[in-house]
């Protein structure tokens, strides 16, 4: 392998600092003494992260984000976990058109998604409900739970699975008692990473959810927006810390996915 | 597997998709035709429309604006990634997937406080050149289109770099052999192989930024505004839902025509 210029290599770590740049900045913020949104802070305390717990709205929106996270999470795996089984194993006709549809969301603008989502509920009287905005995260993170899924299925042996219906196997017990252990991590990973898609969510949440099913990215939207509350480096920072659980575990479990399969 | 147990496991995941994905842009693209009345209205509004032309054209100077950004940016990221071992490649593709998975609202607000009237690059500025030296970076278009490249820069770095790994070392080892210097391989073996990567990475970005609506809105110009930007102003501010409507039908008509020009590249970029 060539070794790289210094000039490369400066270049390269330039566009490094540039990406890590803001997840970074936020921190120190966070334990600033003063209400004033000023990086480097001069004196450090726990002050923010005080008002934050303390502020009712700002709990009740953190409280809705874990209960829209958690459900969409339940609906996404439930639902993407045996598509993804379906569409790896078996063949039909019309498959990759099916996959395409299934996966269509990753790709669709998300302003597009959000508008048709808002029209609908509003004539269905769902508008604002906490329904709505789990429906809504649901479709938006079930294809990344079967990109995972897939990919995962790609290393366990179909055999294993031939073998117990050999063995006098239903379809069913083999999904469930062959197929759903081996996929276990990648469901894991899968789940993780629709967590956190839907608790960071916030086009869909922000035409979607009402005044009392506000979730933290839609308070957070309007805080930037319009009062720029001294509370945001802490919530940055809380957000910043989940995305680093939730990266690090879900390729953690990826990569000893791969390496028993 | 019996076609009746394909039906089942794939049953719930085409219903969530047929009654919460596919009838409710059906639906809002009979919005934009006024439904069954199918009237051109809102479409003939639109053409019309000053203020619409102005932000079609924001909308794709900001795009292709980032899009070139980025990719002057991810270029050497991906480069950089592919030359160094295995093993510290892990190490640095955090720094990549980091910012990736971060929610784009920390991002947005980070980036008020570095690029702000008072912000760090400004107090450098200051520090450096004196106190006039401060540069108007938020709140119009630069702002935006850091933003901007900042969200798009893994979806950019992914596909070049898988370019790259994929060429293998001995054809550079050939170009060395017959005597080409570094620049020259680069030039005439690296750069040309990795271009499906390229390309692959500037639809994907151009796809993006065409229907990014949270950067525009909390960096850019306040009268800057892009096509989801003023799709929000007509649902909320206007309440004309056939005109929102028929401006989301717009904008997912030119990124479908992205993402099937993207799908018949050739190589193994594809997205499916």
């Amino acid at each position: 392998m060539p070794r790289q210029s210094l000039l490369t290599i400066a270049a390269a770590w330039a566009c490094y600092a540039f990406l890590i740049a803001p997840s970074l900045i936020v921190i120190p913020m966070s334990f600033n003494n003063s209400s004033e949104l000023i990086f480097p802070p001069t004196t450090f305390s726990l002050r923010l992260y005080r008002e934050f717990v303390g502020g009712a709205d700002w709990m009740s929106a953190t409280r809705q984000s874990f209960l829209v996270a958690s459900l969409t999470t339940a609906v996404s795996v439930a639902v993407g976990i045996p598509a993804a089984y379906a569409l790896a194993r078996a063949d039909f006709p019309g498959r990759r058109l099916l996959g395409m549809v299934l996966l269509a969301p990753m790709l669709v603008p998300t302003i597009a998604v959000a508008l048709g989502l808002y029209l609908y509920f509003s004539s269905l009287g769902l508008s604002g409900s906490t329904l709505a905005l789990v429906l809504g995260h649901s479709i938006l993170t079930v294809p990344f739970v079967m990109v995972i899924a897939m990919a995962s299925l790609r290393h366990i042996d179909a055999n294993l699975e031939v073998a117990a219906k050999v063995m006098g196997a239903g379809q069913m017990t083999v999904f469930r008692r062959v197929v759903l252990p081996l996929l276990a991590p990648a469901a894991v990973a899968g789940a993780l990473f629709a967590f956190l898609i839907s608790f960071d969510e916030v086009v869909v949440a922000w035409f979607v959810s009402g005044i009392g099913t506000a979730t933290l990215p839609v308070k957070m939207y309007s805080a930037i927006h319009w009062e720029v509350s001294p509370v945001l480096p802490v919530v940055s920072t809380l957000l910043t810390g989940l995305s680093l659980v939730v990266c690090t575990a879900g390729a953690a479990l990826q990569k000893k996915d791969r390496a028993d399969g | 597997m019996r076609s009746r147990h394909v039906a089942l496991f794939l049953a719930p995941s085409l219903l969530l998709m047929a009654a919460v994905f596919l009838v409710p842009l059906g639906q809002m693209a009979a919005t934009s035709v006024d439904g069954a009345a199918l009237s051109a209205r809102a479409y003939e509004e639109l053409a019309a429309s000053t203020l619409f032309r102005r932000v079609l054209a924001n909308t794709f100077e900001i795009s292709l604006g980032s899009m070139l950004a980025t990719l002057l940016l991810g270029y050497p990221i991906a480069y950089h990634l592919s030359r160094v071992p295995p093993a510290r490649r892990a190490i640095y593709m955090v720094m990549v997937l980091l910012p990736f998975w971060t929610s784009i609202l920390v991002k947005s607000f980070a980036f008020t406080v570095i690029l702000g009237e008072q912000g760090i690059v400004n107090s450098l500025l200051r520090f450096a050149f004196g106190p006039t030296a401060a540069l108007p970076l938020l709140f119009n278009r630069t702002g935006a289109i850091v933003g901007m490249v900042h969200y798009l820069l893994p979806f950019m770095v992914f596909p070049i770099l898988v370019s790259l790994l994929a060429q293998g070392s001995d054809l550079h080892k050939a170009a060395r052999v017959m005597g080409a210097g570094r620049t020259r391989i680069f030039l005439r073996v690296t750069l040309p192989l990795s271009l499906p990567g390229v390309l692959a990475g500037c639809v994907m970005t151009l796809v993006l930024s065409l229907g990014s609506f949270v950067t525009p809105e909390l960096l850019g110009g306040r009268k800057d505004l892009m096509m989801a930007n003023l799709v929000d102003f007509y649902t909320r501010v206007s309440l004309d839902w056939g005109v929102s409507s028929a401006i989301a039908v717009i904008l997912l008509v030119l990124t479908g025509m992205l993402i099937v020009a993207l799908a018949r590249l050739p190589g193994e970029h594809k997205l499916i």
